[in-house]
């Protein structure tokens, strides 16, 4: 690939680390993320891939390293920092409300307001619809308590933040480790029509099929520390399991930290 | 599937508030049979609503401390410590009552921001921080006035709470009888014009006019009932108590605060999933310290309600109220575990208390049997609740 006309990076993490207690869960790691790119972040419990993530997200303070959007230095302490940058998260977790309804898990910690500052349900209502039909036709039950719905239909009001939100960066933290088939499909639709749209994707996996699947770059993390970042296509199913396991970079792979 | 059947079924129709209504109901007419008549006489109502008032004030907030996973166990002494003072500054120190009640407002939010910071910043459970804080503010309600108690004589203050002088007359409780009907019916035509606006399905026609003409209905007996008790030694009878107006408005900005608000939502999320309302950028230690703030201003509109009617501050006042605020709170359908729970649930749930306990009153049964029969009904209400969600599937 010539490197002329080398767009600029969506995402630049730069040397990130964290430590809980004596525990360094995230060592040094970077990374990079352009736009209409999907990377899978692979790794097996506890590598630190959630961690990194959730940096990133805002969740959790950086203790080291920087942040850049877009070519600038980032200052991302809290998840609405996060969110002020164009980055969403869709958590393993979901982040949902159980007791709240659809629409208020949609706009949680971003409600539209009237202008006496009162919650505007109806609007709010209104727009939550429009989104989880463009997810789901036969989404309609948005007012009853999210934990009534269905593992697929909740799934859909945490992509629904994402969506609505505009993001220009999103993490999908294994988006479909507790879904069917069906819904599987839709989100790997989903990605692709994201980053049709010029999003930038970080996807948490343990499915291979999703990794060579959607995935145009993958970055494998073992112990906090980053192993290695190739291009999807370059590398074959054992060998990214040789970098999971046994913490190996692939012999005559060359590593790929742009596109 | 029947239209009729569907329609309510598609409605927001909290069953539980039906349920318990029905309940509160139901014990009425027991204890009325029961006391021949007695206890549905206008005399016995507007005394267990005035009485009810002081509890029912505080339970409202209690509702949102437990929605949001925390308790307070020091409602009671803090009340306490806060009539004494506001009683000593007026007796003792002979301030203005206005003056001595926002003196008592600040040291109640001080005192609840203390514990809100203890519990929101450090993590203490607020369980620990609070029934150190039953302890301690019963000990500074002694301290206060070194034990003494201080009389309230200023006769408008004292109207606070209820008695004698203490209601509005017939008059003026139709004329607020007959604007919460109007706002009852405009909030309703409202919401059914927005939701309109945004293409949002509507109830039916007569299920929204139903759902207005049941509390209409409720509110005209009400205040037919207070209009209705003449104290013997006076020419006109009572009308609505101030202490229940007081009551009725703390209700009314709580389920706005609720219904209408950020802070009200970000409260519910919290108690639905702390970690998720952190993850979506709920200033969690804010709200919480917020919630407790509310909290004190609160009490202080309870011990002024509780100082008038006794007229007097005295260092017991409050004792072992967190057990009936928390049960009302518990009876109305607030669960422990956070995450559920309505204002107007802890109306009733502290009507039904009360009730309960004033019925037993007119029916000459023993103290003893009194203590055990409602500890019983607190049982009783948490087996329901955890019935209940079984039934609909709630598992929270």
């Amino acid at each position: 690939m010539s490197t002329v006309n080398t767009p600029q990076a969506l995402v630049e993490m730069r040397q990130i680390g964290k430590a809980f207690g004596g525990v360094q869960a995230v060592d040094d790691v970077s990374l990079t993320l352009y736009p209409g790119e999907v990377v899978a972040l692979l790794g097996h419990n506890g590598a630190g891939k959630s961690t990194l993530m959730k940096m990133l997200a805002g969740a959790y303070p950086i203790d080291s390293g920087e942040v850049l959007i877009n070519g600038e230095k980032a200052h991302i302490r809290t998840p609405v920092d996060a969110q002020r940058c164009g980055i969403e998260s869709i958590y393993q977790t979901l982040a949902l409300a159980d007791n709240l309804d659809a629409v208020a898990n949609l706009f949680l910690g971003r409600e539209l307001l009237t202008r006496w500052n009162t919650l505007d349900d109806h609007r709010m209502d209104s727009h939550a619809r429009k989104v989880f039909l463009r997810l789901n036709k036969n989404f309609k039950n948005v007012r009853t308590p999210v934990r009534r719905l269905s593992g697929g239909q909740r799934q859909v009001v945490a992509i629904s933040r994402a969506i609505y939100f505009n993001a220009k960066i999103l993490i999908m933290d294994e988006p479909t480790a507790a879904l069917g088939p069906e819904e599987t499909a839709m989100v790997g639709q989903l990605v692709r029509q994201l980053k049709a749209e010029g999003v930038g994707i970080f996807l948490i996996t343990h499915d291979m099929p999703d990794v060579f699947g959607l995935s145009d770059r993958l970055a494998v993390m073992k112990n906090g520390k980053l192993v290695g970042s190739y291009r999807t296509a370059d590398v074959t199913e054992d060998e990214v399991l040789g970098m999971i396991i046994a913490g190996k970079q692939p012999e005559g792979k060359t590593q790929t930290h742009s596109l | 599937m029947n239209p009729v059947l569907n329609s309510l079924k598609q409605a927001a129709i909290d069953w539980r508030l039906v349920m318990m209504g029905t309940v509160l109901a139901a014990i009425a007419i027991v204890f009325n049979i029961l006391s021949g008549g007695l206890f549905l006489s206008p005399e016995n109502l507007y005394n267990i609503a005035q009485q009810t008032a002081v509890v029912g004030v505080v339970a409202t907030v209690v509702v949102l401390v437990i929605v949001a996973r925390h308790i307070d166990l020091s409602v009671g002494s803090v009340m306490g410590f806060v009539g004494v003072l506001i009683a000593t500054l007026m007796y003792t120190a002979g301030w203005h009552w206005v003056s001595a009640c926002l003196a008592g407002a600040a040291v109640a939010i001080a005192v609840s921001l203390y514990q809100g910071a203890l519990t929101a910043m450090l993590g203490v459970p607020s369980f620990v921080v609070t029934l150190g804080g039953l302890m301690s503010f019963r000990g500074a309600a002694f301290l206060v006035a070194d034990g003494k108690t201080q009389p309230v004589n200023d006769a408008f203050f004292q109207r606070l709470g209820g008695g004698f002088d203490g209601a509005i007359g017939v008059g003026a409780s139709w004329l607020l009888a007959g604007l919460v009907v109007l706002a009852l019916a405009a909030q309703s035509w409202a919401k059914r014009r927005a939701k309109a606006s945004y293409e949002v399905p509507n109830n039916p026609l007569w299920l929204d006019a139903a759902l207005v003409l049941v509390p209409v209905a409720i509110v005209l007996a009400f205040v037919a009932a207070m209009n209705a008790y003449q104290i013997p030694s006076k020419d006109a009878p009572q009308g609505v108590p101030i202490p229940v107006l007081i009551w009725a408005a703390v209700a009314l900005v709580l389920s706005f605060i609720v219904h209408r608000t950020r802070f009200g939502r970000y409260v519910f999320a919290m108690g639905g999933n702390p970690e998720a309302a952190a993850l979506v950028g709920i200033p969690v230690r804010r709200v919480t310290l917020m919630l407790f703030a509310l909290m004190g201003v609160l009490i202080t509109v309870a011990a002024m309600v509780s100082i008038a009617r006794l007229n007097a501050g005295t260092n017991s006042l409050g004792s072992s109220m967190e057990l009936y605020v928390i049960a009302a709170a518990v009876i109305g359908g607030t669960a422990l575990a956070g995450g559920s729970g309505s204002i107007l649930g802890s109306v009733l749930g502290a009507l039904i208390m009360q009730s309960i306990d004033s019925g037993m009153l007119l029916l000459d049964v023993s103290i003893g049997v009194r203590y055990v029969i409602i500890g019983q009904v607190l049982i009783a209400a948490v087996v329901f609740d955890v019935m209940y969600r079984r039934l609909t599937g709630d598992t929270v």
